[in-house]
């Protein structure tokens, strides 16, 4: 089986959009003397595979990189080595091999942070609580396959559990939502939250990918 | 990370752009920096990025434990929206801080179209845009860049230019400022002492005189300025010795130019009598190839790219190509990594050349025969045979390539019907060839023919030549076009004429353009090398609105007599050895390289100690 990196993906880096995060990688490897798998075929290049895309703009404590490390190097040193190589913000704090499927990998922990500098309304929260309490939340979202260039998605059933916390200024809610087949972007939650409440509709959403989760409710490596 | 910053950059397009941090970015203390300095690409990152001249100050300047410099770009229109819409300045990238309170404001300009996002810039960082509306010491507003052997439309917008090769020059104005503002000079003092820095042109210390008709009468000194009479461009003199950035950022981001770029040499041996990069990065000064080697190899290793690519004016004259070459090979090629040769002559060595190179057949091949005919290309002095090319095309179509670009310039001097038919011509011997050698005829071919039109350049030949009307441009461009119709295997391209026509103004132009400049940004002017933005008509109420004809820039043929805007400016090459090659144009005689003979252009003196180029 393959061998996975577990990173953290904060401050600029947060900004590296996915499929330069995977190049950025390739190269990191590459100047840190890490000698990696190839792919074959008639264009071989440094095979790396991220486990679940992160939204541009996000960040996240938990981003699991597949790759195949070849011999001569240790996993105990790779961490260190790749992070001196990489772009700021980029940190690499495990290296091993992968001893369960990537489709094990179930549910996704973010804290969605709602920004409102001028002071939170206080009606702000019980909002949120009656939108994520709905039976069902059909918002639109957008699809490059579809021909209408959206398609419908129900947020209720891919949200597992949610709790909030707020202070006079932020409404934190930690959500724990669908990882994939199908995932749920938390944005798409904000998005909801802003066209039901325009009047509490905050200056600024920071998203965080705190941990990924197993069927359990266990982190998944 | 700045907050504003924060809120801004989920909203716009490619937000990695405006963030920095890249892996090799230079992050300094800024209590420990004496010096901040603002280097000013006037496009997008992608653009600015891939600009080697910019890496290589960036890496000098920094090596400086005193100084910090750090990086910016024009934003793109939505980033832009949303910084004028929060209030946030325009900042370094390193830092996120407003370049306006840095020291010095340093801008390449490479290219006239973008002029406009030097002013949009300064605006953006909340400047004046004009010289003497910014009376306070610093910043101080600087160019630099091939543009500046014409920099006068610009003129009262920068502080001072600089002209030729920065590596040094830009360390001893660095230095002269930081004793003028620890000694507290003015802003005026300042420049008075720095115009005495070889290679350093204070626009302010020269005052244009015009004519009733609108040509210059002189271009006066300021009395009692002491500034220059010629201001003579700065290059390094020995190659072995200058800065090469081995260790450059690596954007985090894909960008136009996107490996490793091995600057084999400056300068060119060719003369082709149009091209001002020929002239003015003269003389010809070459790295050593065992330099070169290790430098790619180093670069290679720090960057973690899969990529080389040698540059230069023209490949195939580095003398030790081949041995270089080779020596990359055996680095590269096991390694997968792809070494590339742009610049090449069509000539028979560089396709065996090229055939070892490339293990992987690309679609396309581009050649630049720039005309039609011998005559013609006699008469430029694009010293390339029929033959040469033919051969080439011989060679790669026999070996599997099936394509094949070929550009060309309309509106050369001298140049008649005959030699634009003579393109038509070429480019069917060309598909004949194709016919003739290729082994798989099953996949077709490609053939390529693109024109653009001819904007004569100052410190060129043909700097005194007209650029030829536009309709006569469009006339030639349908007669090649309709003897082109009936080939079905070329395709036939010819450039818009509106932006050729705009850079005939802008590069040969005076003082005067500024006031078109300032209406052109005003009216929303901005990003003019990217169709997204460009808007002609908005340049021509501009001149309308500033009172100048177009034409008498673009399309007014120069006396032997006419005083130039940029007379005072020296690229090292002398005005009778131009004057020589334009005659010589005239009656299509070619000039040898000067590897073969000497001719006497003057940029030799450049060099110390009576070295001969090279």
């Amino acid at each position: 089986m393959a061998d996975r990196l577990l990173f953290t993906k904060t401050g600029r880096a947060r900004y590296i959009s996915h499929l330069d995060l995977m190049r950025t990688f390739q190269r990191t490897f590459s100047r840190a003397k890490i000698p990696i798998k190839h792919t074959e075929g008639f264009n071989p290049h440094p095979f790396v595979s991220i486990a679940l895309p992160l939204s541009v703009g996000f960040s996240s404590q938990c981003e699991i990189l597949e790759f195949g490390l070849l011999e001569g190097t240790s996993h105990e040193e790779v961490p260190e080595r790749l992070t001196a190589a990489m772009p700021e913000g980029i940190i690499v704090h495990r290296c091993y091999p992968a001893e369960r499927k990537l489709k094990e990998l179930r549910y996704v922990n973010y804290i969605m942070t709602f920004d409102y500098p001028e002071g939170r309304p206080q009606e702000t929260e019980p909002a949120m609580a009656a939108l994520l309490g709905r039976e069902s939340l059909v918002v639109k979202k957008k699809s490059n396959k579809a021909k209408a260039g959206f398609t419908e998605v129900d947020i209720i059933p891919l949200v597992r559990s949610w709790r909030m916390e707020c202070q006079s200024d932020t409404m934190m809610v930690d959500l724990v939502t669908s990882a994939q087949n199908p995932g749920l972007n938390p944005d798409l939650i904000r998005a909801a939250f802003c066209a039901e409440y325009p009047e509490y509709t905050p200056d600024f959403v920071t998203f965080h990918r705190r941990d990924v989760l197993d069927g359990e409710g266990k982190a998944f490596r | 990370m700045n907050r504003t910053l924060e809120y801004i950059l989920p909203k716009v397009q490619k937000p990695a752009r405006y963030t920095g941090g890249e892996y090799n970015a230079v992050v300094k203390d800024k209590r420990e920096v004496d010096i901040r300095y603002a280097l000013c690409f006037p496009d997008t990152y992608e653009i600015g990025m891939s600009n080697l001249g910019c890496r290589i100050l960036y890496g000098v300047m920094n090596q400086r434990p005193d100084v910090w410099c750090e990086r910016c770009f024009a934003p793109w229109g939505d980033m832009e929206e949303e910084m004028r819409r929060e209030g946030l300045l325009l900042y370094g990238l390193e830092s996120g801080d407003p370049i306006a309170d840095f020291d010095i404001i340093g801008f390449s300009l490479g290219y006239e179209m973008a002029y406009t996002n030097v002013l949009n810039m300064l605006d953006l960082a909340g400047l004046a845009l004009r010289s003497a509306d910014r009376p306070d010491f610093s910043p101080l507003v600087v160019a630099g860049g091939t543009c500046c052997y014409n920099p006068e439309p610009l003129a009262p917008f920068v502080d001072f230019f600089v002209l030729g090769e920065g590596e040094e020059v830009t360390l001893e104005y660095i230095d002269l400022y930081r004793q003028a503002r620890d000694e507290g000079w003015s802003k005026e003092e300042f420049l008075l002492e720095a115009a005495k820095i070889e290679g350093i042109y204070v626009p302010s210390l020269y005052e244009p005189v015009y004519r009733p008709d609108g040509t210059l009468e002189s271009v006066d000194i300021k009395p009692g300025s002491g500034a220059m009479e010629t201001v003579t461009k700065r290059i390094v003199q020995d190659m072995d010795k200058a800065y090469f950035p081995v260790k450059t950022i690596i954007p985090s981001t894909e960008i136009v130019h996107d490996r490793v770029m091995l600057e084999l040499f400056r300068g060119c041996i060719r003369g082709c009598r149009f091209c001002q990069a020929g002239y003015a990065y003269r003389p010809v000064r070459s790295r050593s190839p065992e330099l070169l080697a290790k430098y790619g190899k180093e670069a290679i290793e720090d960057s973690g790219y899969q990529e080389m690519t040698l540059s230069s004016l023209s490949s195939t004259d580095y003398p030790d190509l081949l041995p270089l070459c080779d020596d990359l090979l055996d680095y590269c090629a096991p390694r997968d990594i792809g070494l590339s040769l742009p610049s090449l002559r069509a000539d028979t060595f560089s396709m065996s050349l090229m055939e070892r190179l490339q293990r992987v057949r690309r679609g396309g091949l581009t050649f630049a025969p720039e005309a039609g005919t011998q005559r013609l290309r006699d008469a430029i002095n694009k010293n390339l045979r029929e033959e040469d090319l033919l051969t080439s095309c011989r060679t790669a179509f026999a070996g599997g390539w099936s394509g094949v670009k070929l550009y060309f310039m309309l509106g050369l001097p001298t140049e008649t019907d005959e030699d634009v038919l003579g393109i038509a011509d070429l480019a069917r011997k060309v598909y004949f060839t194709w016919r003739e050698y290729s082994p798989n005829k099953a996949r077709g071919v490609r053939i390529t023919v693109s024109t653009s039109w001819f904007v004569p350049k100052p410190h060129t030949a043909f700097q005194w030549e007209a650029q030829i009307p536009v309709e006569e441009y469009q006339r030639r461009v349908n007669l090649l076009r309709d003897a082109l119709k009936r080939d079905k295997s070329i395709t036939y391209n010819w450039h818009d004429p509106q932006t050729s026509y705009l850079e005939a103004i802008l590069s040969r132009g005076d003082r005067r353009l500024a006031d078109v400049l300032e209406w052109v940004w005003a009216h929303g002017g901005k990003m003019d090398s990217w169709t997204e933005y460009f808007d002609y008509q908005r340049w021509l109420d501009g001149l309308a609105a500033c009172g100048l004809d177009g034409g008498f820039y673009a399309h007014r043929e120069r006396g032997r007599g006419e005083v130039f805007p940029w007379c005072r400016l020296s690229t090292g090459v002398s005005t009778d050895f131009l004057w020589r090659e334009r005659e010589a144009c005239y009656q299509s005689v070619t000039t040898p390289d000067c590897r073969t003979r000497c001719s006497g252009c003057g940029a030799n003196k450049l060099l110390e100690g009576g070295r001969t180029c090279g």
